[in-house]
């Protein structure tokens, strides 16, 4: 069918960088509403080039890119960014203003929206993050860095993008730490509609969160699938230096004994163990 | 074994900040051990790192009480220079260790300052570049490479100077999964070869679990619980009262064992074989598949 839950088109994308580094090569993908995605793959697979090529930082060497309908190599970053909206790895590679309410409204501001307008997105986007509006006039970089991450997030959101890719969300977080920055970009994903895009290496999270995920190496996608699906082909994610969580190479290891190999938790380990084990 | 570092009734707290970061810790690090540090982010893992080589207090503004001695002399006696050379410090955020144009200049530069010889850089050169695999990054700026490389850059340039004893604050964080196997790999090598002390602050337990010989759990500025690796998880309640997430397969006997199929008497797994061995043991009565 016409497929008219496509959200974005990425056909025979190639990148070289300015220097002819190559980045890209001959990735074709779809992303659909309603999705909740992993990029995984070693370092320097081609991840982060990807994402910047979604949101139109980076525009196709050759094939193209379309976002909702817009061919990024003939659209403006401004308008692509009220469609894509990218959370850097490092919150502090993205703040710049002197305080949260600055940071956040500025995005809209650059959107030329009149300034009404800036002041509810702004409150709006504090209030889907939990950032309290006692923070509005604090310097970002005098906050902790997981209220840093909201900061971004919400700058982001103010833009109203349909699709937002967050760049390793859960590095230098504690466990506990990483399970609410995800459940938040579930909340974002359930109840917001957003299409969500997470790039990480922490495959226990893509297990529990990502409903799809696209594995990369050297710039091409070596499988993408439903999670439980290329979890269960240790030997493909092996040649990006990835390997499924442990509980699942437990299952793997075992599988003779009736343990399936597309265990994604301990809970569904043990479930197993109980069937087998003849309970 | 003696202990190359020693806190005693140490506390710290930070001039900008009203609560300590650290209070009355008691810890003692044994020489050649491999030592977990654990807890939750803002805890005083990093306070309890920069007081091992001397960051605290001679760089930063606090009160201070109690002591800590680094191979039987206390931090605060020691020249920086001198402390620098027992004690190597990889920092979480790499960037911050920085200050070299080139990876190689980076590397060499932590070399060149304790004085060594250019035949021993070079004879060093050839041992950490391999080990960290940063070859092909040699000529580009540090601040260029990706996260992970950095990390790898952060941790040769601390290796080259062949510290007695290293204290990693979290080195593979931003690490691919095989990436961060290989750093606990070049662990493993150093304590079994080279009979290094090592401290590992770390949230991933996967790969420390299985090299640790000692873990300690920092919460709220205090040590909670500071034991060999074994015993440490037998408190598995209290651990996962206190925010810690085990890896997969410990967590996996463990609630079998809260179901009645394993027995207190064995320990929980550490490795992935281990637990293959246990699982088999269950269901197949001890038949190795």
């Amino acid at each position: 069918m016409a497929d008219n839950n496509v959200y974005v088109k990425v056909e025979n994308l190639t990148y070289h960088y300015p220097d002819g580094t190559v980045a890209l090569t001959d990735v074709s993908l779809d992303i659909h509403h309603g999705e909740f995605i992993a990029l995984i793959g070693q370092n320097g697979s081609g991840k982060t080039t990807l994402s910047k090529c979604l949101n139109g930082l980076f525009k196709p060497t050759k094939g193209r890119v379309i976002v909702d309908g817009l061919d990024t190599r003939h659209s403006s970053i401004t308008d692509l960014a009220t469609k894509v909206g990218y959370v850097f790895q490092n919150p502090d590679h993205q703040i710049f203003n002197n305080t949260v309410w600055k940071e956040i409204a500025y995005g809209p501001r650059n959107i030329q929206l009149p300034e009404d307008e800036v002041k509810a997105r702004v409150e709006e986007s504090a209030r889907v993050v939990g950032l309290d509006p006692s923070l509005f006039e604090t310097h970002p970089f005098f906050l902790p860095k997981g209220i840093r991450q909201r900061v971004a997030i919400a700058s982001i959101l103010a833009l109203r993008p349909k699709m937002i890719i967050v760049d390793e969300p859960t590095t230098g977080q504690d466990v506990k730490q990483s399970l609410e920055i995800m459940d938040f970009l579930k909340m974002l994903h359930e109840e917001k509609g957003h299409i969500v895009v997470i790039i990480t290496h922490d495959m226990p999270i893509v297990g529990l969160y990502a409903k799809r995920t696209i594995v990369m190496a050297q710039g091409r996608i070596l499988a993408d699938g439903s999670t439980r699906e290329v979890f269960s082909h240790p030997e493909v994610l092996e040649k990006t230096f990835v390997e499924p969580p442990q509980i699942t190479r437990l299952a793997q290891m075992n599988a003779d004994l009736g343990f399936s190999k597309d265990v994604m938790s301990v809970p569904e380990m043990v479930a197993q163990f109980r069937r087998i084990a003849g309970e | 074994m003696s202990a190359v570092i020693k806190f005693e009734h140490y506390s710290w707290k930070y001039t900008r900040t009203k609560v300590p970061a650290l209070q009355d810790i008691n810890l003692e690090i044994e020489e050649g051990a491999l030592v977990g540090i654990i807890g939750p982010n803002d805890s005083g893992k990093t306070t309890l790192a920069y007081s091992m080589n001397g960051l605290i207090p001679n760089q930063y503004y606090g009160v201070r009480s109690g002591s800590v001695y680094v191979m039987g002399k206390e931090v605060k006696e020691y020249r920086q220079a001198e402390l620098c050379q027992r004690v190597g410090l990889v920092f979480s955020d790499p960037e911050a260790q920085f200050t070299a144009m080139t990876v190689e200049d980076e590397v060499v530069f932590g070399m060149e300052n304790l004085g060594l010889s250019i035949e021993e850089i070079e004879r060093r050169l050839e041992w950490v570049v391999p080990l960290t695999d940063i070859g092909p990054l040699m000529d580009k700026p540090p601040y260029e490479v990706s996260g992970g490389q950095k990390q790898r850059v952060a941790l040769a340039s601390v290796l080259a100077m062949q510290p007695p004893i290293l204290v990693l604050d979290e080195p593979t964080s931003m690490l691919d999964p095989i990436g961060r196997k290989k750093v606990f790999e070049v662990l493993r090598r150093l304590k079994e070869e080279y009979k290094s002390t090592i401290v590992v602050i770390e949230h991933s337990l996967e790969h420390l679990v299985p090299l640790a010989d000692h873990m300690v759990l920092v919460h709220n500025g205090k040590v909670l619980l500071a034991d060999e690796t074994e015993p440490f998880f037998e408190r598995m309640d209290f651990l996962m009262e206190h925010d810690v997430f085990p890896p997969g397969v410990m967590e996996f006997f463990f609630q079998l064992r809260l179901l009645g199929h394993y027995p207190n008497s064995l320990p929980l797994p550490r490795t992935l074989e281990e637990g293959t061995e246990r699982l088999r043991e269950m269901l197949v009565g001890g038949e190795n598949g």
